[in-house]
């Protein structure tokens, strides 16, 4: 049998916006005050009477060619053989060099343990069997999660049956976060396009 | 889509990571590999006249180096696991290389300053020519810390290192100048006139060089923008960011105007025999330096990536 390869897949046909998983994720992992392992981006598309609201739950890619880990200076961050990425919090330094390299801001600091976290697929769920503490709570079953190498999962039959984007392809990370039917405007750098401004970042500095 | 017709309702951007100690780290190493390279460039020739140069400028290396250094550990959130970079080092990491380089080229240069004190003029050059490759490494690879983390368009370009290397040399004989004009201001009574003749040509000279360096400097900015604006969007938002947005003032102002261009005109125009005007020059060329810093590590970082 292949190796384990873990992966999420996110129905946007699916996801009505309601925030649980990202609920559910704070309580799980105790993400503190503003910082997030994931969360639903949210725009507002089109010009009244046709407009429309799309969602996007965004959360580390888990990526195959992550460069956060290659990146990282103490193999703090590091791959496991199922592929997901995981941060030893005993010996992370807190250099951020990681959050500097990945091209998705998913990574933050946690203000009381002072050191880099991010999503890591419920490691601890994971390997005792249960599925992540998001995917658990989504309440229309919009996330699907697991082995995608494993052909009878769930995950593999839907990937090999459906239409499926990630975010950034670019980038050559190969992210195992795939999302079906999600909006290309939501997808894109609208931050970047539309509401641009630096001192918005700048103020966030703390020197 | 046209944009007008998006709102953004709710995302989440993280804290910026770098902040300006990381810009002054890559400040101080600069201007130590780049006094360096100029010691040995003195101890190399061997004359008489560049003798005090070679002297300050090697002690000046390694004292500068311990400095930066510092700035990594303080923006470390977990200082007192600094260890960890050389018991749990990771060869695709740049920071990796940067541990043990900035451990080995200080020692480097503390030998080296002994030996140039103690007239040891052999060991010296030997010495020196071991460490002009450890010195541009030194300094060469804060440029690949940036160039490799890919997610940012404005530091993910070939470029960069070498941007960091020129800039290092500009800013560093800058210092030196300031440095050897203080001296033969205050601290040069004893010498004979001619000898004090021979040392204010040395500064002279010393700060057309750095004008050079300046042209050069400039010529790596410009062919880096112009790639940069007709490189994919993201790296077109970064060339327009520092040459129309929240970081033009700054970068067009301070780095290149007052830190290159009218530098370039004080050291190579009309005042080129005034040592004030040569000073002043050098002064601006390092806050222009420094700007450069700023410009690259935070506007590096302020495009938001989602
Ligand atoms: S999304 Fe970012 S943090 Fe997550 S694995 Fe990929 S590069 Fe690393
Ligand atoms: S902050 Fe921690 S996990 Fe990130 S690169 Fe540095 S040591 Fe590695
Ligand atoms: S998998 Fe776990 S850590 Fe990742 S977003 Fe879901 S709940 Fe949070």
């Amino acid at each position: 049998m292949a190796k384990k390869r873990y992966a999420m897949l996110i129905d946007m046909r699916r996801c009505i916006g309601c925030h649980a998983c990202t609920v559910a994720c704070k309580a799980e992992n105790a993400v503190p005050l503003e910082v997030n392992a994931t969360w639903l981006k949210i725009i507002e598309k089109g010009i009244y009477p046709n407009t429309r609201r799309y969602f996007l739950p965004r959360m580390c890619n888990n990526c195959t060619d992550a460069i956060c880990a290659r990146n990282c200076p103490t193999q703090a961050t590091y791959k496991r053989d199922d592929g997901i990425v995981v941060v030893d919090q005993h010996r992370c330094i807190g250099c951020k060099y990681c959050i500097a390299s990945c091209p998705y801001d998913v990574r933050f600091i946690n203000p009381l343990k002072n050191i880099v976290q991010k999503c890591y697929f419920c490691v601890h769920r994971v390997d005792s069997g249960l599925v992540p503490a998001c995917v658990e709570s989504c309440p229309t079953r919009a996330m699907i999660f697991g082995d995608k190498n494993d052909s009878k999962s769930e995950i593999a039959q839907m990937l090999a049956t459906n239409a499926t984007e990630v975010l950034k392809q670019e980038m050559e990370t190969d992210p195992q976060v795939f999302y079906i039917a999600a909006d290309e405007t939501v997808m894109s750098n609208v931050e970047k396009k539309i509401n641009y401004r630096a001192e918005s970042s700048l103020i966030k500095l703390r020197l | 889509m046209e944009n007008s017709d998006v709102n953004v309702i709710y995302s989440v951007q993280h804290q910026l990571p770098l902040v300006m100690y990381i810009g002054q780290y890559f400040f101080f190493t600069g201007l130590s590999a780049g006094s360096f390279v100029i010691s040995v460039i003195a101890t190399l020739l061997g004359r008489r006249e560049f003798k005090p140069i070679g002297k300050i400028t090697a002690i000046l290396a390694p004292i500068l180096l311990i400095i930066a250094p510092l700035n990594l550990i303080a923006d470390l959130e977990q200082p007192l696991r600094f260890w960890h970079l050389f018991v749990f080092y990771n060869w695709t990491s740049p920071i990796t290389y940067g541990s043990f380089l900035l451990t080995a080229y200080p020692i480097m240069g503390i030998i080296y300053a002994i030996m140039v004190y103690t007239d040891r003029q052999k060991a010296a050059k030997i010495l020196g020519i071991i460490g002009i490759p450890l010195a541009i490494s030194v300094h060469g690879y804060t440029g690949f810390i940036l160039a490799l983390a890919k997610a940012r368009a404005l530091w993910n370009t070939a470029a960069m290192p070498t941007i960091f290397l020129v800039s290092a040399m500009v800013s560093g004989i800058g210092l030196v100048v300031i440095i050897a004009a203080a001296r033969w201001k205050w601290f040069d009574k004893k010498a004979t006139p001619e000898d004090r003749k021979k040392d204010k040509k040395l500064i002279l000279q010393l700060a057309q060089f750095m004008a050079y360096i300046i042209m050069l400097d400039l010529f790596l900015i410009v062919s880096d923008i112009l790639v940069l604006l007709t490189a994919h969007s993201d790296a077109y938002q970064a060339g327009m960011l520092i040459l129309t947005g929240n970081f033009a003032p700054l970068f067009l102002g301070v780095e290149i105007f007052l830190g290159s261009i009218v530098p370039m005109v004080l050291v190579l125009g009309p005042t080129r025999y005034s040592l004030r005007a040569i000073v002043i020059a050098s002064i601006l060329v390092n806050i222009g330096v420094y700007a450069m810093r700023f410009v690259m590590v935070i506007g590096g970082q302020s495009i938001p990536l989602s």
